[in-house]
């Protein structure tokens, strides 16, 4: 009302002669606003109908203070007009109030309960990998030993495949890799895409992983080096690769995934590594890639391989 | 609306508070469990792959 009486002399003089409506309804409104709870709780159901009227006059009222406030005892129609506009004013600034937080919980989600769904899931596949290890791999009677048994039984999608280590990224960096790269597959973890080679094979064993959700896995990609030692865990064996260099490309550059990436068609001599994630944060618009080549395969029964060792 | 759904709720105010809370909660759940997870699959950073 401070600001209705500054605006021009003749709403104060209106707003001071008459003063029933200007006075009266701000009560009823904060009667009806703050005494809805207690006054329904204490009275009959009939009284409980009532009660709600109050507030929405009181939303007529706030939203039009001043020159149509004064209007209002001159028009018999002008209050319940004010109501109406007050009652879509109110509910649509609930409506707005309502989507802010709705976005606000999105990020929320996005940038923390992700993060919880994927922890959990992590440990679960922890759990279940160290299950399957414990136990020797199953045999196939017919072809024992006619070629070195693979190191990696099929895995069905979504289930843990092997456990990445990054030394750069702290001794306890070891998120399960899950065969996979769909939607579901990568909340649960990074994904090896399916086709492309396992650890440890000639070709190319490409990975790709979030990168600001789901326990971003792979959130400091781009602070890999050159040299710098990305080891693949499996059940019997450790694959110490090394990285040989990273590149940003556009999500259409499929050719990074080849057996020698860049190059389709080529028949693989070495066994490479390339993990991919997007580039820059929070955007589709690239990816980035980095890739490594085979140094060093240690078995397990040998324990940890140098570079888990060193700190 | 949130004064009209409220008066739409049956009982006494420590019911209606405790079916408000629940309401709320289950809204909340909803969109974690099940409207989140359909928005962000067409959301940008989770595009993570190649060739699409």
């Amino acid at each position: 009302m401070a600001g209705a009486s500054s605006v021009s002399e003749a709403d104060d003089g209106q707003d001071t002669e008459s003063p029933d409506p200007a006075a009266d309804v701000p009560t009823l409104f904060a009667g009806g606003e703050a005494g809805v709870t207690g006054r329904a709780g204490w009275t009959p159901r009939p009284s409980g109908f009532r009660t709600p009227r109050p507030s929405r006059v009181g939303g007529g009222v706030e939203r039009a203070p001043g020159p149509a406030g004064a209007a209002g005892p001159d028009h018999p129609g002008g209050a319940g007009r004010r109501m109406i506009v007050g009652r879509v004013a109110r509910g649509l600034g609930e409506l707005l109030i309502t989507a802010g937080l709705v976005v606000l919980l999105f990020l929320v989600y996005q940038l923390w309960i992700t993060d919880m769904f994927a922890a959990r899931t992590q440990d679960r596949l922890h759990h279940q990998l160290d299950q399957a290890w414990g136990h020797p791999p199953p045999r196939q009677p017919g072809v024992e030993r006619a070629r070195p048994a693979p190191a990696l039984p099929p895995v069905d999608l979504g289930d843990g495949l092997a456990i990445l280590r990054v030394p750069r990224f702290g001794l306890d960096y070891s998120p399960v890799i899950v065969q996979g790269v769909s939607a579901a597959n990568l909340r649960r973890g990074p994904g090896h895409i399916p086709g492309t080679a396992l650890p440890g094979q000639l070709g190319n064993f490409v990975v790709s992983g979030h990168r600001t959700t789901y326990g971003k896995p792979f959130s400091r990609l781009d602070e890999l080096k050159v040299g710098d030692p990305l080891v693949v865990e499996v059940r019997d064996r450790y694959y110490t690769y090394r990285v040989t260099g990273s590149e940003v490309v556009t999500p259409n550059r499929l050719d990074v995934t080849y057996p020698v990436p860049g190059r389709p068609g080529v028949v693989p001599t070495r066994d490479l590594i390339t993990l991919t994630t997007c580039h820059p944060k929070f955007s589709a618009s690239h990816r980035l890639i980095v890739y490594g080549e085979l140094a060093d395969t240690t078995e397990k029964s040998a324990g940890l391989p140098p570079v888990l060792k060193g700190a | 609306m949130y004064a009209w759904i409220y008066h739409r709720l049956p009982g006494p105010p420590p019911v209606r508070l405790t079916l408000a809370v629940l309401i709320a909660l289950a809204v909340v759940a909803l969109l974690i469990f099940v409207v989140f997870p359909v928005v962000e699959s067409v959301l940008p950073n989770g595009q993570v792959t190649l060739g699409h």
